[in-house]
């Protein structure tokens, strides 16, 4: 069982462990969650949320699937690509996008009528190919004009374009490409003035939003930091509804389906769907969902400590940590530790572009897995090798990538 | 630089990051059990709030005429205001559509301009006002169409349009007998009819458990009410909104030519006690006439000569007088102590019969009888009176009668012209309706019946409860007094104070009264002058009671005052409409028609319809080689003759001449759309006979009477 399944699931067993795990807890919880959508949408057929989430969820695994048979290397090359597709696509999404909530932050693909979030997509674009320049500048990493200097300006294209839009993405992948920069090995004393300047510039923005109109995004962030900032009371509703539920919850949970306060929350389905997996599974199953994100993180350690080159090290890295510190806050908004964001659960929230990306993130992280350890246990003890390892490694032109051994 | 450490010093910051990773993970568990712990119970507190009850008000019963037509319906009316700090109202939106918006709520309202109505709008949102007023009372219709306008059709949320529903209270016939049907007041007793029953028409309220969902929505949370509402209950009242009509207007009428403060009139069914019509009329500073009291039933006078019946039947009851008995009346005037009676005929009438006493309203005539027989047995006087219940209430389910005052010997205030003062309808204190009720036992050969106004509630159609006549007294004295009683008012129409209510038709029977008003505030004189009460109260047909009546008039200032003149014109005329549209109380047809007005016209219609009326009529009708189901009618000397008029679904037919019934059901059978304009029968039709037509075409039909 173990062995077929190792064979058509390649890389690192223990992430896929943890894909499946959240995928149950996903369709659980989702199901549970859009009661009140089902309700309002389609007339109370509840079926439909959880056939299309699994259909997502499917999907999702599908391209893990796909992409972790692709080599990493190709990465390499297609993160430039990507990443020069991602900068008119934000800025079409930014003027012409579909508003919600008064942020411009999907377009519909033409054709389809399937719409998508265009900052996931350059959110990983922009990771690759951060992680590419990073790992072709080691050598002269210190110096501020080789790695630093074209990092920063790209960094500060994408996450400028995320931003009116969508605050709390773009600050995120800012926050990421800087861990990724600071592992990176460029030097702390660039990345402190970085922080130093980007924290005088916020506090610019901030004072110029305040004395703005009350108007569109603008008026959406002073009220969630207002009432972030506040004492909770008053117009704080969702942490309200949010902590109610995870009081609900308990140690054991009210168990699966009798969540009460998914009729209260808003978006119980993604923004707070971490207050249900408490409500319902108590704080043993918030905790569980938690470690299983914590175990990816460590996962990705074992693989950076495999790798021979510092292109899939970083690139793992990113991605990782992206999904991770994206939990994360998700997570902290739930329990009220940062304010209201928009920020979804990933693999876990319902919402289609999400689980895609954050399957091929997924992909890209198994992929790598497959590479770098060229010796899985065979059933007798004795070490084998992968065979597919060499065929890609050789097709790719890595000559840009030093290696670390 | 080795490669060896490159690597350390990524796994050692990389191991740095997954610390902090860890440490905010941690965070996130103990602020887990913080606020499950340490805030466990303001959280579970604060669970509850978002779950109530809301209440489901049922739908208030009608209350209608005795014929179905409705006289008191809740119709929805709605606030109109506006959330202009909705999040989906940009400026964008708002900037593009405030004009049009603005210029339709002006034309659909018509009570602001465009412009001010802008302004308001745009301050209203500079304000950030969340629940801003646009328009009260606005009806159904008008707030399909405030559903279309711009912004507002985006919707609740994203149009910010804000419907407040509440029902309103309407009396269809406005004025008519409106105090009787009554409203409900927020402080104070309950009006009339909607008063009396409120407790049929309010119907059960209903209780739906709702729990506030997120997006603002009330979502119940159990399938279905917690409690059903049940909706109220109609009233079918007895009264007969046609006959209301004429009494409205003819009381209207006679109040505004004596410029009189108010009057009343009631109209009742004999058998019954059927309430058929009540008019009550307030005259206001204006000088309008308007239902603002219910003085029918509330408001107690001396009654003045109409008690004289009352009066002279226990005399005739006691066997002291009989009709032929004769009086002197002397010369008018007659002294008691130191109190003078007079007769309003100067010079008096001598000596007369008890008939004619009461029939010229002689106060000298009827005073004398009663002091002659019942000085020294006041108490039985004053018990026959009592034995014809005139002393007792009427019970009526609206609010507000005045229990009726007729004092007894042993009273403080009985006073030594007490007998000769009662004798003549002073000293004794009776509302409209009490009168009427006795005159209509009078009429209802000694039956009293208490009045009713009410005779059903009903669900649906479906009876709930029925009221049946009510006797209060079964017989109030023997028959033969009775004769009497109508023998005497029957005089008073024939020979005496109302003979301007003789017709031939058919005959009225009743008393005058010209009292003068004790009014607690002015005594005897208003305005410096006496004020008097015209009344006049009866039956008719004389010879067969179908129907009693009275009218008063109250402080009439112009100079007639007599009963008969003020109060005796408004019981004629509905006493003529009553008469005129009561088949039953025609038993032989009054004049035999000539041959020659035997044939009426006839519209044209169908064939065997026509043949079935005609036949009914014993019309005689000449069909004689008509083979067309439809048929032209053509009056001749002594017959109408049938033409054939053929109808095929080709070409559009000729209806002229045919009632609107018969041109509709022909031309839409036939797949045309009808358009009718006036009434009578077809004259003009927009599209000629025999021209073709499409499935769907318009024809308009202009009708002459």
């Amino acid at each position: 069982m173990k062995q077929k399944f190792v064979k058509y699931f390649k890389g690192d067993t223990a992430i896929w462990l943890i894909i499946f795990l959240l995928a149950i807890f996903s369709m659980l919880t989702v199901y549970s969650a859009t009661g009140t959508l089902a309700y309002k949408k389609m007339g109370g057929n509840t079926s439909y949320f959880l056939f299309r989430h699994m259909a997502f969820l499917l999907f999702g695994i599908g391209i893990t699937f796909i992409v972790h048979n692709i080599s990493y290397k190709i990465y390499y090359s297609l993160s430039q690509l990507l990443l020069y597709i991602s900068i008119p696509l934000l800025a079409w999404t930014l003027f012409k996008g579909v508003s919600l909530n008064e942020a411009a932050r999907w377009i519909t693909l033409p054709g389809t009528g399937l719409s998508f979030q265009t900052s996931d997509f350059a959110k990983f674009a922009l990771i690759m190919y951060v992680a590419r320049l990073l790992s072709s500048n080691q050598e002269n990493i210190q110096d501020p004009k080789v790695a630093f200097k074209p990092i920063l300006i790209w960094v500060l294209i994408v996450c400028g374009l995320i931003l009116p839009a969508n605050f709390s993405t773009a600050a995120m992948l800012f926050a990421i490409c800087l861990v990724l920069m600071f592992i990176g090995r460029i030097r702390v004393l660039h990345l402190a003035g970085l922080v130093g300047v980007g924290v005088v510039a916020i506090a610019i923005f901030v004072a110029i939003a305040w004395n703005m109109p009350n108007q569109g995004r603008v008026a959406t962030w002073k009220v969630r930091i207002e009432n972030y900032l506040g004492d909770g009371s008053g117009d704080n509703y969702q942490t309200n509804q949010s902590k109610i539920a995870i009081v609900n919850g308990g140690l054991f949970g009210k168990g699966p389906g009798n969540s009460t306060q998914r009729n209260f929350l808003p978006h119980p389905y993604s923004d707070f769907i971490y207050s249900i997996i408490i409500e319902e599974y108590g704080l043993l199953g918030g905790l569980f969902v938690l470690l299983l994100y914590l175990f990816l993180m460590y996962r990705v350690g074992a693989i950076v400590r495999k790798s021979q080159r510092t292109f899939p090290a970083f690139l793992v890295i990113g991605l990782a940590f992206s999904l991770v510190f994206q939990a994360l806050i998700n997570m902290g908004v739930a329990v009220n530790v940062f304010p209201v964001t928009g920020q979804t659960l990933p693999f876990v929230s319902m919402g289609g572009t999400s689980i895609i990306f954050t399957s091929g993130a997924l992909g890209i992280i198994l992929s790598v897995s497959r590479t770098v350890q060229p010796k899985t246990e065979s059933p007798d003890g004795e070490a084998i090798i992968d065979e597919t390892e060499d065929q890609y490694a050789d097709n790719i032109n890595l000559d840009d990538d030093i290696e670390m051994l | 630089m080795s490669e060896n450490k490159t690597r350390t010093e990524i796994v050692a910051k990389l191991s740095i990051i997954y610390l902090a990773v860890v440490v905010f993970a941690l965070v996130v568990v103990g602020k887990i059990v913080y606020i499950q712990v340490i805030e466990h119970d303001k959280w579970m507190d604060a669970n509850t709030v978002s779950q109530k009850d809301i209440i489901i008000e049922p739908s208030r019963g009608d209350i209608c005429a005795t014929d179905g037509r409705i006289l008191a319906t809740s119709v929805p009316q709605y606030e109109i205001r506006m959330d202009l700090k909705s999040d989906a109202i940009t400026d964008d939106v708002f900037n593009k559509h405030i004009d049009s918006l603005s210029y339709r709520l002006s034309k659909l309202f018509q009570d602001k301009t465009p412009q001010q109505y802008k302004r308001k709008l745009v301050s209203a949102r500079y304000r950030g006002d969340r629940y801003h007023l646009i328009k009260r009372s606005v009806d159904y219709i008008q707030l399909k169409e405030l559903k279309t306008f711009p912004i507002f059709r985006r919707g609740k949320y994203k149009g910010g349009l804000i419907i407040n529903q509440e029902n309103r209270r309407i009396q269809p016939f406005v004025n008519l007998a409106s105090r009787t049907i009554g409203y409900l007041k927020d402080i104070g007793t309950d009006v009339g009819i909607e008063g009396a029953y409120d407790y049929d028409l309010s119907g059960e309220k209903g209780v739906r458990l709702v729990q506030k969902i997120a997006g603002n929505y009330w979502m119940p949370v159990n399938d279905g009410n917690e409690v059903e509402p049940r909706n109220g209950y109609d009233i079918i009242t007895t009264l007969d909104i046609n006959v209301q009509d004429v009494a409205h207007h003819a009381l209207q009428t006679q109040l505004e030519k004596h410029q009189a403060s108010h009057g009343t009139a009631v109209l009742m069914e004999v058998e019954t006690g059927d309430v058929k019509a009540i008019v009550n009329l307030t005259r206001d500073s204006q000088g309008q006439y308007s239902e603002q009291y219910n003085y029918a039933i509330g408001e107690r006078t001396e009654p003045g000569s109409t008690f004289k019946l009352p009066v002279l039947m226990v005399a005739l009851e006691d066997g002291f007088i009989d009709l032929n008995d004769s009086i002197d009346t002397e010369n008018g005037v007659v002294r008691y102590h130191d109190y003078e009676v007079k007769d309003s005929h100067k010079g008096g009438y001598g000596k007369i019969t008890v008939q004619r006493i009461f029939e010229v309203s002689s106060n000298v005539g009827v005073s004398k009888i009663i002091t002659q027989f019942y000085t020294k047995k006041e108490d039985r006087f004053i018990k026959g009176l009592y034995n014809m219940s005139l002393n007792k209430s009427l019970n009526v389910p609206i609010k507000g009668e005045r229990k009726p005052y007729i004092k007894f010997p042993s009273d403080t205030l009985w006073s030594g012209i007490s007998l000769p003062q009662i004798a003549y309808g002073y000293e004794v204190e009776q509302t409209p309706l009490q009168i009427l009720t006795f005159y209509n036992a009078v009429a209802n050969n000694g039956e009293m019946l208490q009045p009713r106004f009410v005779k059903a509630i009903v669900d649906h159609g479906q009876v709930v409860k029925r009221f049946s006549p009510k006797v209060i007294n079964p017989t109030i004295c023997s028959r033969a007094t009775i004769d009497k009683a109508k023998k005497m008012l029957e005089g008073v129409v024939l020979n005496g104070t109302a003979q301007n209510l003789k017709n031939s038709n058919y005959q009225i029977a009743g008393k005058t009264g010209t009292a003068q008003i004790a009014n607690q505030k002015y005594g005897y004189k208003y305005q410096s002058r006496t004020s008097y009460q015209a009344t006049f109260v009866g039956y008719f047909p004389a010879d067969n009671p179908k129907y009693s009546c009275i009218v008063v008039v109250n402080a009439p200032t112009s100079g007639v005052y007599y009963g008969n003149l003020v109060a005796g014109q408004v019981f004629k005329v509905i006493a003529d409409k009553v008469y005129s549209t009561s088949l039953d109380l025609h038993t032989a047809p009054l004049v035999t028609y000539d041959a020659e007005l035997k044939v009426p016209y006839s519209r044209n219609g169908h064939k065997n319809e026509l043949e079935k009326v005609l036949d009914d009529l014993h019309i005689p009708f000449e069909n004689l080689g008509i083979n067309s189901d439809w048929v032209a009618t053509e009056k001749r000397d002594s017959t109408i003759r049938f033409n054939n008029r053929y109808v095929n679904d080709k070409t559009i037919p000729s209806v002229k001449g045919m009632g609107a019934k018969d041109a509709i059901f022909l031309l839409e059978n036939l797949g045309l759309h009808v358009v009718i304009k006036g009434r009578g029968s077809v004259g003009e039709q927009s599209l000629s006979p025999g021209t073709k037509y499409r499935h769907g075409d318009r024809i308009v039909l202009e009708l002459r009477s």
